[in-house]
Parts: C-alpha cells; structure tokens; sequence
C-alpha cells in the first residue's frame, strides 16, 4: 500500500508538490518509486531554468527502465537535490523528505490545481 | 499467455510479472540488485522454463548436430556442453543455443524461447540425410537455473551427489528415488552454478526445496544485469538475423577446420561489417539504440545492450560499431538524450565471473 501524504498535492504522473510561500518543492511519489524498482540514476534540471507545466524536468532510472519527470507546475528552477546525484536510491527511502527540485512560482491557482491525496489514491491502484 | 510451472509460486513470493517471449515470466522479487549480489556472493535461483528443449537421438546425433551449429560439436568429449551459433548458409544467425553431449547417441540443444518455433522449423528442414529422431519436447521440460559460489552446496543438499568432478560446461543424466533429471553445470551469469531441466512437478519440488534452502529467487531483469556484466551476448541484441556471429565477437565458436556445417562457406568468406565494443560510462544508463559516436561526434554504431552494473555501480554497454568507422584511437562517446557523455573502453569483461 502506497503511502501519500494528506498535506501534499499529486499530479496523474506520479510527482508530488509542497507549497511553502512562492516556492514549490517537488519529488516522486512512493508509488512511483516502488514501480520503478532501484533507483540508480537520476538526471537532475539546471538551477535557473524556467520550466512548463507538465515539461520534462529531469529523468529517474532503474536498472530496467528510464522515465521522465514532468513539472507539476510553470515556474523558474531554484534549487535541486544534489544528494541524489550520489545516492540516487534515497528517493527508494523516503520519496517524500528526499524531494527533487524547488521551483519558484507565479501562479499559486495553479498549484491549487493539482490533485488532492484523495483525488491521487485512486490511480496507485494497480 | 503462456505460464510456466512455477507461476504460481512467483505470486506467492510477490514477484512483479511480465510478458516476455510468449510467457509471463517473473522479472523481479526483492529487487535487481540484491539478486543480482545474490548471484555473485552466495545462490539465486531463476525460473527459465520458457526455454526450449529439442532431443536429438540416433546413430548420427551427433554428426547431425555438428553439422547444424558452427561449433565443433563432434571432437567435444562425452557429457560436454558446447555453446554455438546456428546459422544460415549465408552466415546470418538464426539463434545461439547450448547442445549438450548426453549420450553417444543423444544429445539436448537448449534454445532461446523467442526462437523455439523458428529453431524447431530450421532443425526440422534440415534432418532429411541423416538418421536421427528429432522431439521438441519444449513443454515437457521445465528448467532451473542455479548460480552463484554457494550452488555446490544447495545442489549437495538436493542429494545430487560427486558434484566436485562435475566439470563446468558439462552435463549428466541423474536418478534420485526414481526422479529423473539432466543436470548441466551452465548458466548465463558468469559464475559457477547448475542448470536442471525436469519434469514440471519435480521442478516444482526442486524450486520449493531451493527456497527452503535459503537461494534467493531472481529474475530476468537481474539476470540480463548478470550476464551483461560478464558480456555474454543475448538473440535479438548483439546477435540477429542479419548479422553473422564473426560481426558480434564470437569467431571463436565458428570452427572452420572442422567438417562441412551450414554456412560454412559463407563465413569463410565474410568480412564482418560490425565490430562489438565493450563500453562504460561514469553517469546514466547507457540504453539500447543510443548512437555511439567518435571523438569528432560521428556516429559510428548503436548501444546492442545497456544496464547499471550492480558490481561496478557504473552504466555499462555492448554495442555494434561499423567495422570501417572502429576508431583507432578507442575514444568513444555515448549521447544520452541531449547529452553526449565520454565513454571507457573496455578489452575485457566488465566483471570476471567465478565459474570454475
């Protein structure tokens, strides 16, 4: 059973959103992490870039398989995880404190957008 | 879709299933890794009943399958195993099988799953002057593989006994209770270990006892991370229907002192027009079908194979270079999406097994 945080937001691709002020800090979520298996690799963004709603921001890599990240929200890229470059498999132990990216937003009704826990549960069922 | 006889026993254990070669087969349990260390440091045990069996019996069994494989089938002593090509006249490699000298009259061929049908037909085509008795008898079998340094000792404890004479690449009939098995000692990981084919109820049995044992139970994905960490090559990657095997590295199994086989003439006569290179990188995964490319950034090849090497904890590949465009000075790059990263060549394995 996958967990999912009631205070985070979700998006139908499996990456979760934090809101603290104009910034948003973004990861993947447990269920995601547990279908991609070990972690191995992950291709973090460039700090300054601005990024799209639903743009790819990065890549997260099995050993099977490679996936791309989509940005929950439109906003330029302030901060990234540099701990993943060496311990990629931090996001195989807790999704949800080892976050991926912070982007810093203008819009904040698109961050309300975005799915509940509740609206999100539904589509970790397998 | 096809099931093998342990399916069963993978939901039991959680394994996450997946279509491959017509069967669902279990691609993972705990995870790659810790199957993948499972291998290389203690036991693990994989499911590879999609596998097919052809039996070849008669006076000439061996001289038929000596004629089939580019190998030299005829000059392997009794009870050995040899790993071969099969090819076409015209050199192209339908499947690489491993024929398994049983008898003087018998002999097992192990064929890739994805290429019973194709290998069966082929085989089949190809009998008519020679008196043998050719039985798939693919869904009869089931098949274990048993890898890693400690198999010797889950094997004993099967009760297969003098199993310290059973030399590597060789295969022996055994009777336990009335239990009939062939065991081999094969695998596809690099390291010592046992394959044992069987009937599909004492497979289970076996499977069940494994467990018992403690083996871990690993699946394909761990297994294609094993025996690309040794550069083993797989059907459909580093070897096709267009290539002939002198364009994947493996001119030692093609014998052509030995007596006329099928494609012999062919690949006498063959320049390869491919090279394969053995390819790391520091960071990423190096996939397959991303461009090789040379220090001018030309592409000159495609990755056949890519993964993470659990033992090196680097991006690891094999890949097909244009056998012109090879670069003397061995730099090579890989693009990985937008990037193009540098890439290590390697003249060896990326990690020595411990097969004996």
């Amino acid at each position: 059973m996958s967990n999912i945080p009631a205070e985070l937001k979700y998006t139908k691709d499996h990456e979760w959103a934090k809101l603290e002020g104009d910034i948003v800090t973004v990861g993947i979520t447990d269920f995601a992490q547990n279908s991609l298996g070990d972690i191995v690799y992950v291709e973090l963004p460039n700090i300054g870039d601005n990024i799209e709603k639903e743009g790819t921001f990065g890549v997260v890599e099995s050993i099977k398989s490679a996936s791309d990240l989509y940005s929950p929200l439109t906003g330029e890229i302030v901060e990234v995880n540099e701990d993943l470059n060496d311990s990629p498999d931090l996001l195989n132990e807790d999704a949800y404190t080892n976050w991926i990216m912070k982007i810093k937003i203008s819009n904040e009704d698109e961050f309300n957008s975005l799915l509940s826990a509740s609206d999100y549960k539904p589509l970790c069922e397998e | 879709m096809n099931k093998t006889s342990l399916y069963e026993a993978h939901l039991k254990l959680n394994a996450k299933m997946a279509e491959f070669a017509g069967f669902e087969m279990p691609i993972q349990y705990a995870g790659v890794k810790s199957e993948v260390q499972a291998v290389r440091e203690a036991c693990g045990v994989f499911d590879v009943s999609h596998m097919g069996e052809f039996f070849v019996t008669g006076a000439a069994a061996q001289k038929f399958v000596d004629y089939l494989i580019t190998n030299d089938f005829l000059n392997a002593q009794m009870n050995k195993a040899v790993y071969s090509p099969l090819c076409r006249e015209d050199g192209t490699t339908i499947d690489d099988l491993i024929a398994y000298k049983l008898e003087e009259n018998k002999v097992l061929i192990c064929v890739n799953a994805a290429n019973i049908d194709k290998d069966w037909n082929w085989i089949e085509s190809k009998k008519s002057n020679f008196n043998i008795t050719l039985e798939n008898k693919s869904e009869a079998y089931s098949l274990l593989a048993v890898q890693g340094p400690e198999t010797e000792k889950h094997m004993t404890s099967l009760g297969f006994k003098d199993l310290e004479s059973f030399e590597y690449y060789s295969a022996k009939e055994f009777e336990i209770d009335g239990d009939k098995y062939i065991l081999a000692r094969t695998g596809y990981t690099g390291e010592d270990g046992f394959e044992i084919f069987a009937s599909h109820d004492l497979i289970q049995k076996t499977w069940a006892k494994l467990m018992d044992q403690g083996a871990t139970p690993c699946g394909l994905a761990s297994r294609d991370v094993l025996r690309l960490e040794v550069c083993y090559p797989l059907y459909g990657h580093e070897l096709n229907d267009n290539l002939t095997p002198l364009d994947a590295a493996l001119k030692w199994t093609v014998k052509l002192n030995k007596n006329e086989f099928i494609g012999k003439g062919a690949l006498a006569d063959h320049t390869p027009t491919h090279r394969l290179a053995k390819l790391s990188i520091e960071k990423g995964i190096p996939r397959e079908g991303y461009d090789i490319l040379n220090d001018n950034n030309e592409v000159i090849g495609k990755v056949t194979s890519g993964t993470m090497s659990v033992v090196l904890g680097k991006g690891i590949a094999l890949g097909l270079i244009k056998r012109d465009k090879f670069p003397e000075n061995k730099v090579f790059k890989i693009q990985i999406r937008k990037n193009i990263v540098d890439a290590t060549y390697h003249t060896k394995a990326f990690v020595n097994g411990g097969h004996k």
